[in-house]
């Protein structure tokens, strides 16, 4: 069962904020999808060794240097830029 | 009470590629920020990740070098956390099937501190903290990571700093990585608690992160040790909490406390697929492990007869023990190349880098041709060693500064004219020796050996000696 400290704790971790007059829906919400989800669990396990998922393996790059893109290519998309390097807010 | 220490170690390793884990830039160190990038380091959307084939290889031959057993099947993992210094909010690490698990590493007492596991992972991106923001480089994005997990099986500083040094002896062997932890190609977390003596139920630990050095190591884990046992014996309890370690005040202090723990919601990587490594391709990669330092070590003391010291000292770093061991091949008494490179040529290698490049002039046939000549008896100690000084120099072999008359040793008679000539010319010396001044000798010897530059045997020359004064 999702509780408002989950949904307060995703919310966190996502960086939103959650007015106290939503948790309640979307409490709700997420236990429906998390349910929705555990049908999954109802999956027979047996015989299956582990998650691969596509039955592939072994997709290698052999270890040859490629030129990396120009810096200026590198940090066009940033929001904030100073001396060659993305700028952030500092976080602790 | 008694306390013990009760340590485990993760240790970062970068390895040695070319190019990234997941991409084609390369790994060089140095360069100007964020110009080791591309779509794929920098988590830009739509982008694939492709696994670098050497990162798995010498992932399996760090296992293999430390007693692990190579998983045949394996995969990438996402370890989830939002920072700055991973631009996809997530690590691609490995979780619950790391290439290599279950081995160990012996320390010289015999002690086996085990390895729980070795798994791959991409580095993250370094930041620099200044005026308030946070500069973001990500030219060691990607870089590729072995990360080795310990079992707390370490009990003292003593023990960590060795088992730390072995793990870097052996990783630099192999040729997997430089380990420089001044340059953070090798980094250790340190998991460390206290018990009373004789307990056998683990305290609460901490976690001391990005230790660079092996001094600082120790340092840290005794400032921290004593700190919990403080904290015990005044009544208090262990908080389970990341430590940083400050190096300039020697002590810990917290990072991050427990209530926020991070859950890393970890999942398969859908963009990698499974890893699927066969018998035939591990031992291929066993067979290209060089027999190691300890064994080294083991063998130089059994076989060739060096003592502990010297055959540590040897076996410790590779390019020496290989030019020891072309050096010593054939020659009679192998501990006098020993004691050449522990002697002269160590001197001129200074810090521990010098030693691991083994930058000297002189190559180690140069250095079997004089030791040679010394077996032989055609030349003798005094004039070896100076002779080499003159090798490593410049470069050249023996036979540029000693020539054949140096080596046809000396007859009797010359032998006797110049310990007469000797007699005659040290009037002072003689008296002096008359007088019970036993050095006084020395001096008369010493004369003979540089008239005969080095040529003459001083020990014959001392009874000569002894027979015309005596």
């Amino acid at each position: 069962m999702v509780t408002h400290e989950d949904v307060l704790a995703i919310a966190r971790l996502s960086k939103l904020y959650i007015a106290e007059e939503e948790l309640d829906d979307l409490t709700k919400a997420m236990d429906d999808i998390i349910k929705f989800a555990d049908t999954i669990n109802n999956a027979s396990e047996e015989g299956v060794e582990f998650d691969n998922i596509n039955n592939l393996s072994n997709a290698f790059r052999e270890d040859e240097v490629v030129p990396s893109y120009d810096r200026e290519e590198i940090l066009k998309n940033a929001n904030d830029i100073d001396e060659g390097h993305f700028l952030v807010r500092k976080r602790v | 009470m008694k306390y013990e220490m009760v340590a485990g170690f993760e240790t970062h390793i970068e390895l040695a590629t070319n190019t990234k884990i997941f991409c084609s830039c390369t790994t060089e160190f140095g360069a100007d920020s964020n110009t080791h990038c591309c779509p794929i380091c920098i988590g830009l959307p739509g982008t694939l990740p492709k696994l670098n084939r050497q990162v798995v290889k010498y992932a399996i031959m760090a296992g293999l070098a430390t007693n692990c057993e190579i998983a045949n099947i394996s995969k990438m993992d996402r370890k989830n956390y939002c920072y700055p210094d991973l631009p996809k909010a997530y690590q691609i690490s490995q979780y619950d099937k790391p290439l290599c698990e279950h081995g160990y590493v012996q320390l010289s007492s015999g002690k086996k501190i085990r390895l729980t596991r070795i798994h791959i992972e991409e580095d993250a991106g370094k930041l620099i903290h200044k005026r308030g923001d946070t500069y973001v480089d990500y030219n060691r994005g990607g870089v590729p990571l072995i990360e080795i997990v310990s079992e707390p099986d370490i009990r003292s500083v003593e023990e960590a700093k060795e088992y730390v040094e072995k793990l870097q002896q052996i990783m630099r062997y192999i040729g997997i990585s430089d380990c420089k932890m001044q340059e953070g190609s090798m980094r250790c977390d340190v998991n460390i608690s206290v018990r009373p003596e004789g307990s056998e139920e683990l305290g609460t630990r901490t976690e001391i992160k990005n230790m660079n050095s092996i001094t600082f190591i120790g340092k840290a884990m005794e400032y921290e040790f004593g700190r919990q046992v403080d904290l015990i014996e005044s009544g208090g309890k262990v908080e389970q909490q990341t430590l940083r370690y400050d190096d300039v005040t020697n002590t810990t202090s917290s990072m991050r406390g427990k209530e926020d723990a991070n859950d890393y919601r970890y999942f398969r990587d859908p963009d990698l697929v499974t890893i699927s490594v066969t018998d035939e391709e591990i031992d291929e990669l066993r067979a290209k492990i060089p027999e190691l330092p300890a064994q080294k070590k083991e063998r130089y003391v059994n076989e060739l007869g060096l003592n502990e010291k010297d055959a540590q000292n040897i076996a410790k770093y590779r390019n020496i023990a290989e030019f020891f061991e072309s050096a010593s091949d054939g020659v009679k008494n192998p501990k006098t190349v020993a004691n050449f490179i522990i002697g002269q040529i160590f001197r001129r290698l200074e810090t521990e880098s010098d030693k691991e490049e083994f930058n000297i002039a002189t190559t180690a046939e140069q250095l079997k041709e004089l030791v040679k000549l010394i077996d032989d008896g055609k030349l003798k100690n005094n004039l070896a060693k100076s002779t080499l000084e003159k090798m490593l120099d410049t470069g050249k072999g023996v036979r540029e500064f000693v020539s054949e008359s140096d080596l046809a040793g000396m007859d009797e008679n010359t032998l006797n004219d110049l310990c007469q000539k000797a007699v005659e010319n040290n009037p002072k010396a003689v008296a002096d020796y008359k007088n019970g001044k036993q050095k006084a000798l020395k001096s008369i010897v010493g004369f003979v050996m540089k008239e005969s530059r080095g040529r003459a045997d001083a020990a014959a020359a001392e009874a000569k000696i002894l027979d015309l004064i005596g």
